[in-house]
């Protein structure tokens, strides 16, 4: 009987309902970087995930965890990859307490499931990462996604209160809870959000919600270059409006948005897209003291969005911050547009094309790179990029590219001093390997 | 200790030894060398200082050390792991649960001499602090530029922002902002080893696991904190703060759910009872009817137009549940007064009572009523007298439990008062801190919350870090046993 074999048939007679995966044609959906695992597993509730884990973990078999697939690309090749583990089946909303503005989640319900239900109480979760139809709780708090809105509602680490994690030896653990405030233990949520399935299996989460908004508007402002941009957006920081995002977009971005969705934006310069939410007459004065600020330094010219066009709006201006190649750069707010201007000259000396969406408030930038089969120029590229980021006191991460790309980088970048202690957490929570090894920060 | 162990716990040796005479002295001799001898004490007249903090616990360090810079704080731990000495840090001593208690004795680390901002940039909106800095120090520094730092603990005004980092804490303002954790980037530590280490940084999303959140909150029992970086925010616009009077408890909470259910996120939304008033009112008068169940003080802030709604929409619902009034604070002087009766009520309540007890349990806020009212009949119940006084808005509930220790047998029935307080709020879905810390004060209610599964996985993370426990050992989590040195109250 093969490794294989005795694993499903020992797990099948533990939970004789649990899927599992051997047909190769089938498999194909659950490669990761072209590396296919020899079986998948698709359990149906949490004690499921957690007999598989046990018994992967016995067995001296390795992991890695699927939510919708959509941020499977992160990451570095995996080192040995025996089982997928897809946690789509866990959907279930355990609980919506409206009134206390929490909820309680199976971790592989689709963001876009789950804002649906919430919003029949007029409620949701404010994370507006790309891809909502098809990400899961479970992948967006492992990958640690997040959107434009972060610049108000924070990131996935402001909003969870509680983890349900199956562990790597299949024993499930709570953290936090499902109360807003809370100091008990150490705060392993903030372990698990980001720690791209390394540590454990997020099976379940708590989170705090936010009602809806009143109202919301979109002002968009054009600039002839970065500085006036920037200027602006540092304005904006250090001021008394409240933005919740602020989205800067250059021209091939504006370009291949118009292109492609039938967006119209100018596509000579920079473009800035303000959103504000609340009271009618909150979002007015905004909106004009911020018209009122770009004027300043000298926008050429401003639009606003309302409804549907701004709900498509900052669909696609999400979207557009996953290409064939995108790489996430953060750096100072006071750095970005030297850092654009940066990205500029990299581009002409390795003759290479950048399209860039960022979220300006917050320094982080989605930096598309073409053609995506430059790969020696793009290698050279990609280490200036990151050098200059460093600099500007951040960091480069190569969130997304092809296979071929990914073997001649590191798409985290070298490892920072601390990394040892991130070596000893591994190797506490997952001493055998589990989870898959390679594809986390230094081979985590 | 644990308020609900039993005086009869059965013993089990300590994690550390006291230190000899003699080691003490050659310890002492190293460190003097180090520091320069007047940054060493070690004399018992120099040490009663440090052998408390606010919570009930208290116990003598061998040696207090007053480091001026990262690299001697780095220093000291090396000389203390050689000798295998524990090391303590302690920031003002404010902290509630026991955290910066010696228990085994050894070194304490006073960050008094790191007290300095190092660094402020108003563009990217970040400040570079020293732990030993008091946490209303930062604030009163950014204020003329019209810049604050968030998490306002109670204890502000002499309470260092290494202790907010080490326990997480809170404080009125972190309804709407969040804690401590939702505003520092970055912290720069020394290991058990004696290591510097940067985590985090000055920008977001740093590749790798999220450390500076994972250090937040962890008490002082993973590393020493000797640099922070956080996040500065723009002082509001307009700020308004209510007061509004009940005539029962239920309505008061009643109102407090509403307001939350509604959406209306709200500054600060604080709690007093009946008891609580009468004792602020007569050491502060503030202005507040003693007569009253139950007064709610709620601030708003932000934009003018967002202050006028929400406090349009807060005073309606404080009405539709009965409030007897609703004033507003005409001015700033009568804002800080207002404040002032909740910020002291802890003192004041001082005036009524020899000793009190103060818990710190979290439930989720649609409990509040049913809550409040078992915390009466618990305490009822052993015939203890409890004021309420707490973040209404987040649930997060500070009964204080009156005693006296002259009485036999009340300190006894004040320790199970306190954990059934704990318990009834672990039973609703919350939680047994919210801000205080676990310390050495709730180990064992780490149980009620927690399975044993749970607590193995947490304590991987200081066994991956702090293997030997050289730092602040034996607390957060339950103990096998206690040693005999703790028992007494």
């Amino acid at each position: 009987m093969t490794e294989i074999e005795s694993f499903t048939t020992t797990l099948q007679q533990y939970s004789p309902a649990i899927r599992t995966i051997r047909d190769p044609d089938e498999l194909r959906n659950y490669a990761v970087d072209g590396v296919l695992p020899r079986f998948a597993i698709i359990p149906e509730t949490v004690e499921q995930v957690s007999q598989a884990v046990a018994l992967a973990n016995q067995q001296g078999l390795t992991l890695i965890t699927r939510g919708g697939g959509s941020r499977l690309n992160l990451g570095g090749i995996p080192e040995r990859f025996d089982a997928s583990l897809e946690t789509t089946k866990l959907t279930r909303l355990l609980e919506h307490e409206a009134p206390d503005l929490t909820c309680h989640v199976e971790a592989g319900i689709t963001l876009a499931e789950l804002q649906a239900k919430l919003a029949t109480k007029g409620q949701w979760l404010a994370l507006d990462p790309p891809d909502a139809q098809q990400a899961t709780i479970g992948g967006i708090l492992s990958s640690n996604a997040s959107g434009p809105k972060r610049l108000r509602y924070g990131t996935a680490r402001d909003m969870v209160i509680g983890l349900r994690v199956v562990q790597a030896s299949g024993e499930i653990a709570r953290s936090g809870g499902r109360v807003v405030k809370n100091v008990a233990g150490y705060d392993l949520n903030k372990l698990y959000i980001g720690s791209l399935g390394t540590l454990g299996i997020i099976v379940e989460a708590n989170f705090k919600l936010q009602p809806f908004p009143t109202n919301e508007r979109t002002l968009i402002l054009t600039f002839s270059n970065a500085e006036d941009a920037m200027a602006t957006v540092i304005a904006l920081l250090g001021s008394l409006l409240t933005p919740t995002a602020i989205e800067l977009i250059d021209s091939n971005a504006a370009s291949d948005m118009t292109d492609f969705f039938g967006l119209t934006l100018p596509t000579n310069g920079y473009t800035l897209a303000v959103n504000f939410e609340g009271s009618t007459s909150s979002i007015d004065r905004q909106i004009d003291e911020t018209r009122l600020l770009a004027r300043k330094n000298d926008a050429l010219l401003s639009d606003d969005l309302l409804g549907k066009a701004q709900d498509e709006f900052w669909n696609i201006v999400r979207e557009h911050t996953q290409g064939t190649i995108t790489c996430k750069a953060v750096v100072l707010v006071s750095k970005m547009a030297n850092y654009l201007e940066t990205i500029k000259q990299i581009c002409q000396k390795h003759e290479i094309e950048a399209a860039i969406v960022a979220h300006a408030g917050n320094g982080i930038l989605y930096i598309e790179l073409r053609p995506v089969d430059a790969t020696f120029r793009l290698v050279e590229a990609i280490k200036e990029l990151r050098l200059h980021a460093q600099e500007a006191r951040g960091s480069m991460v190569v969130e997304r590219c092809p296979f071929d790309l990914k073997r001649r980088i590191n798409v985290w970048g070298e490892p920072d001093q601390n990394f040892f202690l991130m070596q000893r957490i591994k190797q506490q929570f997952d001493s055998k390997g589990t989870f898959v090894k390679g594809r986390f920060v230094g081979g985590l | 200790m644990s308020i609900a162990e039993l005086p009869s716990t059965p013993t089990t040796p300590p994690l550390f030894e006291r230190i000899s005479a003699s080691k003490k002295t050659e310890v002492v001799r190293e460190l003097s060398t180090l520091l320069g001898a007047r940054y060493v004490l070690h004399i018992p007249y120099d040490l009663m200082l440090y052998e408390y903090d606010a919570s009930i616990d208290r116990s003598t360090p061998d040696i207090v050390v007053l480091p001026a810079s990262t690299e001697e704080v780095a220093a000291i731990v090396k000389i203390a792991s050689r000798n295998n000495i524990p090391v303590v840090p302690r920031g003002a001593g404010t902290g509630l649960s026991g955290g910066a208690i010696p228990i085994y004795g050894g070194i304490m680390i006073v960050f008094a001499r790191m007290n300095r901002i190092l660094e402020i940039d108003y563009t990217n909106l970040r400040a570079v602090v020293q732990p030993g800095l008091v946490n209303l120090h930062l604030s009163n520094a950014l204020n003329p530029q019209g810049f604050y730092y968030v998490p306002d603990p109670s204890s502000q005004r002499s309470c260092t922002i290494g202790g907010n980092v080490g326990e997480n804490a809170g404080g009125p303002h972190t309804l709407l902002y969040g804690v401590t954790t939702n505003h520092v980037l970055g912290v720069e530590i020394v290991t058990p080893e004696g290591d510097i280490v940067q985590i985090g940084g000055w920008t977001y999303d740093t590749p790798g696991y999220d450390l500076t959140g994972l250090l937040i909150g962890s008490e002082g029992t993973l590393c020493i904190v000797t640099k922070i970086i956080v996040r500065i925010v723009h002082l509001a616009e307009a700020v308004k703060t209510m007061v509004a009077v009940f005539d029962t408890m239920d309505d008061a909470s009643n109102t407090v759910s509403e307001i939350i259910a509604t959406g209306v996120i709200p500054a600060a939304i604080e709690m007093m009872d009946q008891m609580i008033l009468q004792a602020v009112e007569a050491d502060t008068h503030a202005g507040y009817p003693m007569d009253a169940a139950a007064v709610l003080l709620m601030e708003t802030e932000g934009l003018r137009e967002v202050v006028a709604e929400q406090t349009d929409k807060i005073v309606n619902i404080c009405n539709k549940h009965q409030a007897r009034a609703v004033r507003i604070a005409v001015n700033e002087t009568e804002r800080q007064l207002f404040w002032s009766g909740r910020k002291n009520a802890f003192g004041a309540v001082g005036r009524i009572s020899p000793e009190f007890y103060v818990q710190d349990g979290v439930v989720p806020r649609t409990r509040l009523p049913y809550v409040l009212r078992r915390i009466g009949e618990i305490c009822d119940g052993y015939g203890l007298r409890v004021g309420n006084v707490f973040h209404a808005g987040d649930g997060n509930l500070h009964p204080l439990i009156l005693f006296d220790s002259q009485i036999p047998g009340e300190v006894e029935r004040v320790r199970k008062a306190g954990h059934d307080i704990l318990a009834v709020c672990a039973e609703v879905g919350g939680t047994i801190t919210g801000e205080h810390g676990v310390g050495i004060e709730k180990q064992e209610e780490m149980a009620l919350i927690f399975s044993e599964v749970d607590l193995r996985v947490m304590q991987q993370v200081r066994e991956a870090w702090n293997p030997h426990q050289l730092f602040n050992p034996g607390k957060l989590f339950p103990m096998p046993g206690r040693c005999a040195d703790m028992k007494q109250l």
